[in-house]
């Protein structure tokens, strides 16, 4: 076994501390009794917390991003999982072309994205709705579902779906009972993943939404734009804590996945 | 009956010939090996067997019904990969009966059938187990299984061994050969190793280059093979390069630089030919009975038997000794080898390996 020396400790302790203290901080902000962002707080109230109900707008705002954020993740999949297992099967003419044009719109910065996507939408009449949102969303999901599928469909061996032919299963049956299954995790993975960076996603999203179709990243920034009250922070908590949730209930799926794929110990 | 029969099979891809003019029957009940070097086309075949390949010309028929048109998913042929290829998220019974339930066989009978196959090849006990929580062993009887269940007509086995150590291949050499006589059913076996397809097979098929070389049982194709290749390629050979001066019937004269040596009755025309000679049939003995006179260069002790290296004036010569509890010759020591001019095999000049 490997044992970790001082200096590794120290050097993930150091990094651990880099990574949490900004959310410890807004986590400590949300809680305080006073009207401005003070750290640590001088006392403990959940004042800021039921101020949120008190604002409609941002729970409009939430609703929206939880929508978009599940329609874009579940599009980019249904798009990411025949895609995946083309390139990962095998050879064809444009394999690669295909691959870099799943995987372009991380080479692309951001606010370009953004301005380009606000000049379409608008050439389509789809500025400001919620379609032109899913849209662009997917786009931006896209090549982070396709690596997390690929992944799975790499490390998958072909001879399981030729068992099957063999054995008189059709090509819809291969993939329901046989293909799908075996990449589940992979493909799981891509959609939380998928959805969190919908859901956080602020760059584009600020460039074609309207009021009707505010996000709450979109929310949160014309908020502190504004004012510095701590109703950003109590919004972030419960944001931060809704993730904290998705990602054990994930983990607890992927879990309980692995076990039914025969990992792990009974 | 012939089972299966390949007929002038052939496969290109674009300018390289993986297959040949192939052209095997294999008879019910029988087991069949395709043996040869990785390259040799026997993978292809067998994938053009199984339908996953098509071929480029020639015909496969099963039990006088053609395939060319039939696809994979319809042969009805059991097939066993290397990696095993089990479905990982499917239990040993959900893998067994996977094929049951594509052939709507009613659940009880299903129960049944499944309960036979995995009685048959010793894995009752672990049924609701995941194919990661079990050995290689353990895998390779599932997959058998799992090809087994459906009573194929043929059963396809794809290097079954090759990913299993040393001794439990030769634990399931025994066992495989135990289950399909059980079973009753033809078998095609594709493998490069020569000591599986003689253990085996009823019948070997030596492949090379895409070509059909000798198809015979594992005894004569060992004993008697046509061409210094399978000479080679089955078991240990000593390949002495010689001329023949009579030809035609009688015993053959073979001359090897300055030494002249007995052969057997051989019905070819003088010339340059391949002398082959098993190492086992070589004895060691005293001086003056000698054919020819050498030096050990080298010797390696295998437990049950000696190989010497011995340099003598035809080249060096592979010794195989049963260990018998007998002091055997040293290194650099002289010794003077013989044998009997009946073990000797001509063969075509340059067509060692």
């Amino acid at each position: 076994m490997i044992r970790n020396g001082a200096f590794a400790k120290l050097f993930s302790l150091v990094f651990a501390v880099f990574m949490l203290a900004p959310l410890v901080v807004v986590m400590g902000v949300a809680f305080t009794p006073e009207g401005f962002l003070e750290f640590p707080p001088s006392g403990i109230s959940l004042r800021w917390f039921e101020a949120i109900l008190d604002n409609p707008d941002f729970i409009d705002a939430a609703i929206v991003s939880l929508q978009l954020g599940v329609a874009s993740a579940t599009i980019a999949t249904v798009i990411c999982v025949p895609a995946a297992l083309a390139i990962g099967g095998g050879r064809f003419a444009g394999r690669d072309a295909l691959q870099a044009l799943f995987l372009s719109p991380l080479t692309v910065p951001t606010v370009v994205l953004g301005i380009a996507f606000l000049r379409f939408l608008s050439m389509m009449g789809l500025n400001g709705t919620f379609g032109g949102l899913v849209f662009c969303h997917v786009v931006i999901i896209v090549p982070f579902v396709l690596r997390l599928v690929l992944a799975s469909v790499t490390g998958l061996d072909p001879s399981i779906a030729r068992a099957a032919t063999s054995l008189g299963a059709g090509g819809w049956t291969v993939f329901w009972r046989i293909t799908l299954p075996a990449i589940v995790p992979g493909v799981v993975g891509g959609w939380v993943l998928a959805f969190i960076t919908s859901f956080d996603e602020l760059t584009v999203t600020v460039f074609i939404v309207n009021p009707a179709t505010t996000t709450l990243p979109v929310k949160l920034f014309s908020h502190i734009t504004q004012t510095t009250d701590p109703l950003v922070a109590s919004v972030s908590t419960v944001a931060i804590l809704f993730t904290v949730a998705l990602m054990l209930i994930v983990d607890r799926l992927y879990g309980l996945d692995r076990l039914l794929i025969g990992e792990g110990t009974r | 009956m012939a089972i299966l029969e390949l007929r002038d099979l052939t496969k290109r891809f674009g300018e390289t010939i993986a297959v040949d003019r192939f052209t095997l029957s294999v008879e019910k009940g029988e087991f069949v090996s395709l043996l040869g070097p990785s390259g040799c086309g026997k993978t292809t075949t067998l994938q053009m067997v199984a339908g996953f390949e098509t071929p480029t010309s020639g015909s496969i028929a099963l039990n006088g019904r053609d395939l060319s048109k039939v696809p994979a998913r319809a042969r009805g042929l059991g097939i066993v990969f290397q990696t095993y290829a089990l479905f990982p998220h499917m239990t040993v019974e959900e893998n067994v009966g996977f094929g049951l339930e594509m052939r709507k066989v009613p659940a009880d009978e299903r129960k049944r059938r499944i309960a036979e196959t995995l009685d048959l090849v010793h894995l009752s006990h672990l049924s609701a187990r995941y194919p990661r929580q079990m050995s290689g062993g353990q895998r390779q009887r599932v997959a058998l299984a799992r090809a087994l269940v459906i009573e194929p007509e043929l059963l396809l086995l794809d290097e079954p061994l090759s990913n299993l150590d040393a001794k439990l291949r030769e634990e399931m050499q025994l066992e495989l050969r135990r289950i399909q006589q059980e079973a009753g059913v033809t078998t095609l076996l594709v493998t490069h190793d020569q000591s599986e397809a003689m253990a085996l097979s009823d019948r070997i098929a030596v492949m090379q280059g895409g070509r059909l070389i000798q198809e015979a049982t594992p005894f004569e194709a060992y004993d008697r093979p046509t061409n210094g290749f399978v000479s080679s390629f089955l078991g240990k050979s000593n390949a002495i390069d010689a001329h023949l001066e009579a030809g035609g019937p009688g015993a053959a004269q073979l001359r090897c630089g300055d030494i002249r040596l007995d052969g057997p009755v051989s019905s070819q025309g003088p010339g340059a030919v391949l002398v082959s000679l098993r190492p086992e049939r070589i004895e060691f003995c005293g001086e003056g009975e000698g054919i020819v006179s050498g030096t050990v260069v080298e010797r390696v002790f295998l437990g049950d038997q000696w190989l010497f290296k011995v340099k003598t004036g035809l080249g060096e010569l592979l010794v195989v000794r049963r260990n018998s509890g007998r002091r055997e010759p040293d290194l650099g020591e002289a010794v003077h080898l013989s044998w009997q001019a009946e073990h000797l095999r001509i063969l075509e000049a340059g067509s060692a390996a």
